[in-house]
């Protein structure tokens, strides 16, 4: 299963609201163009969140109890990125714009 | 204190952490929070989560992940961000859920678990329980982020 989600700087300010950060990174494209991004950056957990809903899809309230996500931030989402985030039928996480992996990991249950 | 920029270093607010200055084995200052409805609700909204899928015996839940704005207070407080942080990856093992509907007394340990270099970049990792003020046992977590120099 997978979601596509429009990535834009005022969901990133959104996030970043709750968030609590102040990290130039996520706000100023002017240094991130410096350290050699295409644009800000979308907070890593943030790309992690999206995985969730489509995790409920998948377990239900296993999810709640036994749940387990491991994502692995490989490649930077910016503004103007049409995020693609995709749960496969055994559990892998891949998020990706157009060609380019930006999260790999696994949502899974565990046993206990 | 309730929201994360409450309870965190923001940067630039205090002199920050340079890589040489995480101990490995340190452990972190315990933390106390709430996590209240109204913080759920913006959760919700922040991340695009669909509520209607995090109704749990018709009751709502929060989603699990309503702990990622937190993820760095436990660490942060003990070692404040420098600029320019890269996360790495995490790991979020969820044990039982966090309500939607009632304010939750949270409690959190951690310590810092290693620090490395790979490729030319500088890392550190740090693990942290999440528990319920009662003891219930919330979540375990695995953080990693690069440091820049």
């Amino acid at each position: 299963m997978q979601r596509e989600i429009p990535i834009d700087q005022a969901k990133i300010d959104l996030y970043g609201k709750i968030n609590g950060d102040n990290d130039i990174i996520h706000y100023d494209h002017e240094y991130c163009l410096k350290r050699g991004f295409r644009g800000t950056l979308v907070h890593g957990p943030h790309l992690s969140a999206f995985v969730c809903d489509l995790a409920m899809k998948k377990y239900g309230k296993d999810w709640f109890y036994r749940g387990k996500l491991h994502t692995k931030w490989v490649g930077p989402v910016c503004p103007g990125d049409k995020l693609i985030v995709e749960l496969k039928d055994d559990g892998s996480v891949v998020e990706r714009v157009k060609d380019e992996v930006t999260v790999i990991g696994r949502a899974v249950l565990e046993d206990r | 204190m309730t929201r994360p920029d409450q309870l965190k270093p923001r940067e630039d607010s205090v002199p920050g952490t340079p890589y040489d200055a995480f101990v490995v084995g340190a452990a972190l200052p315990e933390l106390r929070f709430t996590i209240t409805p109204a913080i759920v609700e913006e959760y919700f909204d922040s991340v695009e989560a669909d509520r209607s899928l995090y109704k749990l015996d018709g009751r709502l839940a929060a989603p699990p992940n309503v702990l990622f704005p937190y993820m760095t207070v436990p660490l942060y407080r003990k070692y404040p961000p420098i600029q320019g942080i890269v996360m790495a990856e995490v790991e979020f093992r969820w044990r039982n859920p966090i309500w939607a509907d009632e304010t939750t007394d949270m409690v959190v340990t951690g310590k810092v678990a290693d620090k490395f270099e790979k490729r030319g970049r500088r890392y550190v990792r740090w693990e942290a329980e999440w528990k319920r003020a009662d003891g219930t046992p919330i979540a375990s977590m695995v953080n990693t982020f690069h440091v820049p120099s």
